[in-house]
């Protein structure tokens, strides 16, 4: 029998602002602008929402959506505090609420001036997740999400010969995506050459394997799906989702298998209850935070063996015509950082096929994954409606 | 668009140093005085670390601080060149490793006297202490 969640829920509208490096505006004000600008793909007015799942910490809370866009009637106020795997986990807790009629329409966004405001060591230290890092940690030198994901980086080249050209490739063919997109921070091409020569951060992580600091609004609206289909847009609908917490999930030192992520448990819940396997995937959007969390998703959500993920990117599998194209807006690396709400937001765009110069053609089935706090991951498929 | 820079780097910066908690104070005071003390189950005796208040494999609240050898193998490592925090600036590139400790537990620290290009998986190393502060000493690896 079908999971009771499976397709009940779709992405009815979503938005974005300029991804760039430099704004005079609050992370609030982004937020709401991305909000808004998703309201209204959505077909809805503001007053229609009556759940909030804002990013958090950093941009605006219930409160201020209340007050700047007089929701007359909010339902659901909630975090969720899984770092960059926030925003696809928050789309199974959308789900449940409109499934479930607590909510009509439920907005998920984000709003961050990574570059222009607090920039990553002041932000992390807002997270209690962070407190064994900061007492265990941070004291010998190792804090930063660099540092501390380039320890399992590490790990998995020693085991499995995984290299800096896998690496490369990843970085490369996201930046050739982002190209195409236009809304992007970085849209000159990159060559293998330049990754290998950017400076290196926390080997084995150099400057173009890590994720931007950009600043950024993006917004999503999920409604249930019989009241979505008469909105504006193509019906894209949640056919599985799932969040996923792994062993030791606030310190990865004590983690028994390091490359063990959330990811895990989550692919197998949401696989689970969309009832496909990954050969049913026209297009996938990863959480890339750094290159090597792609390879390493990639293994865990079975388009591999464990070990082959470096490998499997080569050879244009991974890019546009490829067998399986990946973050076709240029992600985190390339197009901007707005916690892999914009990967969702892409996702929608290619099955609804309004990704422009990035389509993948015929696309109808996609997956989105997030990854972060130190290994906590979520996973969704989406699909468009017959 | 307007834009703004980005801000500068803090111009002193200060070492990040641990707040000990209730269930960590032993840790740290076993470190100050030269000892590596790790939190064990009283009811089932298992090891656990980073120090907290529950056995997760019995649930017992009671447990004592015991001295644990200072002998491990390399897990894995990594090695920082940018400095996050910029105390650390005079000091990168500088190795952290990631120790299986003889005693059963991982342990995250600087790695001293041995060159990038001989690290490997396996390595034998040994936990020795660092005094920061009168209250505070720190962790680090030699090679053993």
């Amino acid at each position: 029998m079908a999971h009771a969640l499976r397709d009940t829920a779709a992405i009815s509208g979503i938005g974005e602002t300029a991804y760039t490096r430099g704004t005079a505006k609050s992370g609030l004000a982004l937020q709401l602008e991305a909000s808004l600008a998703a309201i209204a793909d959505a077909g809805l007015g503001p007053r229609d929402i009556d759940g909030i799942i804002p990013y958090f910490p950093g941009g605006g809370i219930a409160e201020d959506f209340v007050a700047n866009l007089g929701l007359p009637d909010l339902a659901l106020s909630a975090f969720i505090p899984m770092g960059g795997a926030t925003c696809v986990a928050a789309l199974q807790t959308a789900a449940m609420a409109v499934a479930t009629g607590v909510c009509k329409n439920v907005l998920i966004s984000v709003g961050r001036t990574g570059y222009s405001g607090a920039r990553v060591s002041t932000r992390l230290q807002q997270f209690p997740q962070f407190a064994l890092a900061a007492e265990f940690e941070a004291p010998i030198g190792m804090f930063a999400p660099a540092q501390l994901y380039a320890q399992g980086a590490r790990r998995h080249m020693q085991l499995y010969g995984t290299t800096p050209r896998h690496f490369a490739e990843v970085a490369v063919t996201t930046r050739n995506h982002a190209i195409l997109n236009g809304n992007v921070v970085m849209n000159k091409p990159l060559t293998v050459e330049d990754h290998h020569a950017s400076r290196m951060i926390s080997d084995p992580f150099r400057l173009f394997d890590c994720s931007l600091e950009s600043d950024g609004g993006a917004a999503v609206i999920v409604s249930a799906s019989d009241r979505a289909k008469s909105l504006n847009k193509p019906l894209v609908t949640i056919m599985g989702v799932a969040e996923g917490h792994p062993e030791s999930p606030a310190s990865i030192a004590q983690r028994p298998d390091l490359l063990e992520f959330g990811l895990v448990k989550a692919a197998r819940r949401g696989y689970e209850m969309a009832g496909v396997a990954p050969k049913d995937m026209d297009v996938a959007e990863i959480y890339d935070c750094f290159t090597f969390t792609v390879i390493r998703q990639l293994e865990i959500l079975g388009f591999c063996k464990t070990g082959e993920g470096g490998p499997f990117v080569m050879d244009g599998r991974i890019g546009l015509g490829g067998e399986l194209p990946i973050n076709t807006h240029g992600g985190l690396l390339s197009q901007g950082h707005v916690v892999g709400l914009n990967h969702v937001i892409e996702l929608t765009r290619q099955l609804r096929g309004e990704a422009g110069k990035a389509q993948v053609k015929d696309a109808e089935m996609g997956l989105v994954t997030g990854y972060g706090d130190m290994g906590d991951g979520s996973l969704a498929i989406l699909r468009r409606a017959a | 668009m307007s834009t703004t820079t980005a801000p500068a780097a803090p111009a002193a910066p200060e070492r990040p140093m641990p707040v000990p908690t209730r269930e960590s104070k032993p840790y740290w005071d076993g470190l100050r005085e030269g000892r590596f003390m790790l939190q064990h189950c009283a009811a089932c005796g298992k090891v656990r670390h980073y120090p907290r208040p529950v056995c997760p494999h019995c649930f017992s609240m009671a447990s004592s601080f015991k001295e644990a050898p200072r002998g491990g193998t390399v897990h894995t490592w990594t090695v920082c060149h940018h400095p996050f925090n910029f105390f650390f600036k005079p000091q990168a590139p500088y190795i952290v490793a990631l120790v299986d400790m003889d005693a059963g537990v991982r342990v995250n620290a600087q790695l001293h006297g041995v060159a990038e290009k001989d690290l490997k998986i396996g390595q034998r190393v040994k936990l020795a202490f660092e005094p920061i502060t009168a209250e505070i000493t720190l962790p680090f690896f030699t090679p053993s």
